[in-house]
C-alpha cells in the first residue's frame, strides 16, 4: 500500500485555469521533495492531500483513505504547514500551538506536553512564552512547523519551509526537516521551488509543471541525469577543453571553467587524467545542478553553456 | 546528545512519538467552543481584552443589583414595600429596554474579535487541516458567542430574581410567587443571546476588518428602528407594520413584550400592534437563518 497513491487527478480552477491535469503517481513513505515552479501545481496537490480542495476528476489516496470521503480521518494523522502566515501575532507560541493540538482531538494535558516537547525540537525556549508578534521570521516557520507536527502525524505536507528565511535560517529549517523525517520516522512531503535546497534533504524527488508529473524518482537518478560537473582552472582551459573533447566528452570553456556534462563515474577519471596529463593547476571540481528550467525540459540534452559562475566564487580552493 | 552548561545538563531525549488518545472531531469541536466563551471575555489574553467584555456585563448587572437594594431599603418600610417595589422602573419586563442596548455593545466588541482574528491573519487553513470540519468550526463559534451573551442577558434577571425572593417577608412564598417569571426571562434571555450572537457572527464573517465588523453590528441594531420610525411617522403604517419584523432591534423588544405582557418600549412596536407570536416567528427565524448563513460563509470561504 502506497502512502499517497494519485490516479488520474486533475483540477480545474474557475477561468479556466488547470492546476492538476492527470497526475498519476505512488509514493512511498520517506522524505519526498515535490518540486515545481510557482504555479507549478504543488500547493494545489497538497491541499487536495488535505481535503481541503476537492479534485475536479481522478483519485487521491492517503495511507489507503480517499480524500473526498475521508478527509477527517486523514487530516487526524495529517501535519500541514502552509507557505503563508498562519499565525496569531497576540498569542504565545505556547498558547497556539497548544490550542491547535486540542483541534486535532488531543486531551488538553497531552496537548500542553506535545507542545512543549515539540518547541523544545523547533528550537524554541524562552521565547515561546511571548506574543508571535515579536517573532523573527525564523522562529514563525519554526511555530508553523511545530503546530505541524504537534498531534505526532504519519505524515507531514510542507509548502515551502524556508519561505521568506536568510540562508543561515534556510540551513536550519532543512536541517530540522531532516532530521523530522530520519529520526522521526514521519514520512515528509516539502514543496519548494528551490531544487537546489530540496535535494538537500529528500529521497525521492517529483518535478511537476503545469500540472503534469515530469519525472518521478529517487534522488540519485535525478543528479545523475542532470548532472554537470564545473572544472576550474588556473590557466589552460582552451586546452582542456579540447582534450577533453578530444576523449570523447562533451565540454565547454566557460571563463577559466570547463563544463562538462556528465553521466557516469568513468568520466570523473577522464577528467582526472586530462588534468594531470596536461599539468594544469586545478583550483577546484564542483557538481552543477542543473536549473529548475533545464530539468524540466525533458528529453532535451542540457544546453552547452550553463549558467555563468556568480562572481566572487572562484577564489576559494 | 547532551549539551554542558554551568548551570547543569540538557538532555536531549529525543522524540517521543505520541501513544495517547486521539480524541477526535467532538473533542476539538468542544475545545473549540469552551474557546470561543473564554475568548469572548477576554480570558487568556492580556487585560486589555478583558476590559470592553467585563465593563459591559458589570454596567448590564449595575440596575439589577441598584433595584435589590432600593427593594432591601423598602422593606423595612413595612406595609408599603410592595407598592414601592412595583413603582420601580428595574423590572423584569422593562429590564430588556434598559441593557438591550449593551449586550448589542457587547457582541459589536466582541464578535468581530472572535471571526476575523482567524481570518485577518490566515489561521483558518491550519483548523481546516485538523479534524473539524468547517461547520464544525462555524458552530462552535457561533454558539460560544451566544452562550457568552446569554450569561450576560440572564445574569441581571437572575439577580433581580434573588433579590426579590429574599427581600419578601418570608422568602418561602416570594420563591412561589416569584418562580414563574423564570422561564420568562429565560426565554426572553434566549432570544436575545440567539439574535444578537446570531446577526453578530454572520456580520463578522463576513468582515475580517475590525472596525467595519463593530461598525457594522451596532449600525444594523440602530439604524432600523430609526427608520422604521420615521416612515411610521412620515408615510404609512402598514409599509411600517411590513417591515418592522426585518428589524432585530424592534423584534426584540416586540418578544419582551409578548412575553412579559407589558407594552413595548418602542412607539412603533406599540403602535403597528403585531400579535406577539410574530415576533417570536421573526426571532426564531432570525436565529436559524443567521446561523445558516454564517455555516455556508465558512463552507465556501477560501483559504
Amino acid at each position: 500500500m502506497p502512502l499517497i497513491a494519485l490516479r488520474d487527478l486533475t483540477k480545474h480552477y474557475p477561468r479556466g485555469v488547470v492546476a492538476l491535469d492527470g497526475l498519476t503517481l505512488d509514493l512511498e513513505p520517506g522524505i519526498i521533495g515535490l518540486v515545481g515552479a510557482n504555479g507549478a501545481g504543488k500547493s494545489t496537490l497538497i491541499r487536495i492531500l488535505l481535503g481541503l480542495l476537492e479534485p475536479t476528476s481522478g483519485e487521491a489516496t492517503v495511507m489507503d483513505l480517499d480524500v473526498r470521503t475521508d478527509g477527517t480521518t486523514i487530516r487526524q494523522f495529517v501535519g500541514y504547514m502552509p507557505e503563508y502566515d498562519c499565525l496569531p501575532p497576540d498569542t504565545s507560541a505556547t498558547d497556539f500551538v497548544t490550542h491547535m493540538a486540542r483541534m486535532s482531538g488531543l486531551p488538553s494535558t497531552a496537548a500542553r506536553e506535545r507542545t512543549a516537547e515539540v518547541l523544545r525540537h523547533v528550537g524554541l525556549y524562552e521565547e515561546r512564552y511571548r506574543a508571535i508578534g515579536g517573532y523573527s521570521t525564523g522562529m514563525k516557520q519554526r511555530v508553523k512547523l511545530a503546530q505541524a507536527l504537534v498531534h505526532d502525524p504519519r505524515l507531514l505536507l510542507l509548502d515551502e519551509p524556508t519561505n521568506g528565511l536568510d540562508p543561515a535560517g534556510r540551513d536550519e529549517m532543512l536541517a530540522l526537516v531532516r532530521r523530522t523525517g530520519t529520526e522521526f520516522g514521519i514520512a515528509v512531503v516539502v514543496a519548494s521551488h528551490l531544487l537546489g535546497e530540496i535535494e538537500r534533504v529528500c529521497d525521492f524527488l517529483v518535478a511537476i509543471d503545469a500540472g503534469r508529473l515530469l519525472r518521478a524518482a529517487p534522488l540519485g537518478a535525478f543528479t545523475q541525469r542532470t548532472g554537470v560537473l564545473a572544472v576550474e582552472v588556473e590557466e589552460g582551459e582552451a586546452a582542456l577543453t579540447a582534450t577533453l573533447i578530444a576523449r570523447g566528452l562533451h565540454a565547454v570553456a566557460d571563463g577559466r571553467t570547463v563544463l562538462l556534462e556528465v553521466t557516469e563515474d568513468r568520466q570523473y577519471d577522464l577528467v582526472r587524467d586530462a588534468v594531470a596529463d596536461l599539468g594544469l593547476p586545478l583550483v577546484r571540481m564542483e557538481q552543477r545542478r542543473q536549473s529548475l528550467e533545464d530539468l524540466f525540459r525533458d528529453d532535451v540534452p542540457p544546453p552547452p553553456s550553463p549558467p555563468v559562475t556568480p562572481v566572487g566564487e572562484g577564489t576559494s580552493a | 546528545m547532551t549539551a554542558s552548561g554551568p548551570g547543569g545538563n540538557i538532555y536531549d531525549l529525543g522524540y517521543q512519538p505520541y501513544t495517547g488518545p486521539r480524541l477526535g472531531r467532538r473533542s476539538a469541536v468542544r475545545a473549540l467552543f469552551s474557546q470561543s466563551i473564554r475568548a469572548c471575555y477576554g480570558i487568556g489574553r492580556g487585560g486589555r481584552a478583558k476590559i470592553a467584555p467585563f465593563t459591559l456585563a458589570a454596567i448590564a448587572v449595575l440596575p439589577a443589583i441598584l433595584a435589590v437594594g432600593i427593594a432591601a431599603i423598602a422593606a423595612r418600610a413595612g406595609p408599603a414595600a410592595g407598592a414601592i417595589g412595583d413603582a420601580s422602573p428595574i423590572r423584569y419586563e422593562t429590564y430588556h429596554g434598559l441593557v438591550g442596548i449593551l449586550i448589542m455593545l457587547f457582541c459589536a466588541a466582541q464578535a468581530p474579535e472572535l471571526f476575523g482574528r482567524d481570518q485577518r491573519y490566515g489561521v483558518l487553513p491550519l483548523y481546516f487541516s485538523r479534524v473539524l470540519t468547517r461547520p464544525d468550526y462555524a458552530l462552535a463559534k457561533v454558539l460560544g458567542l451566544m452562550v457568552s451573551l446569554f450569561a450576560v442577558a440572564v445574569a441581571p434577571y437572575l439577580i433581580l430574581f434573588i433579590g426579590r425572593v429574599f427581600v419578601a417577608p418570608d422568602p418561602a412564598t416570594g420563591l412561589a410567587h416569584e418562580i414563574a417569571v423564570v422561564p420568562k426571562f429565560v426565554l426572553q434571555a434566549v432570544l436575545v443571546a440567539g439574535l444578537l450572537g446570531g446577526l453578530a457572527s454572520l456580520i463578522a464573517a463576513w468582515t475580517p476588518r475590525r472596525a467595519y465588523a463593530t461598525a457594522t453590528i451596532i449600525a444594523v441594531f440602530i439604524i432600523p428602528p430609526i427608520i422604521i420610525a420615521i416612515i411610521a411617522a412620515q408615510a404609512s403604517q402598514d409599509l411600517a407594520r411590513a417591515i418592522v419584523l426585518f428589524s432585530p432591534g424592534d423584534v426584540l423588544d416586540g418578544t419582551n413584550a409578548a412575553i412579559f405582557g407589558s407594552v413595548p418600549d418602542s412607539v412603533v412596536v406599540a403602535q403597528v400592534a403585531l400579535p406577539g407570536w410574530a415576533y417570536l416567528a421573526a426571532a426564531g427565524v432570525g436565529i436559524a437563518g443567521s446561523v445558516g448563513l454564517t455555516v455556508r460563509r465558512y463552507l465556501r470561504i477560501a483559504t
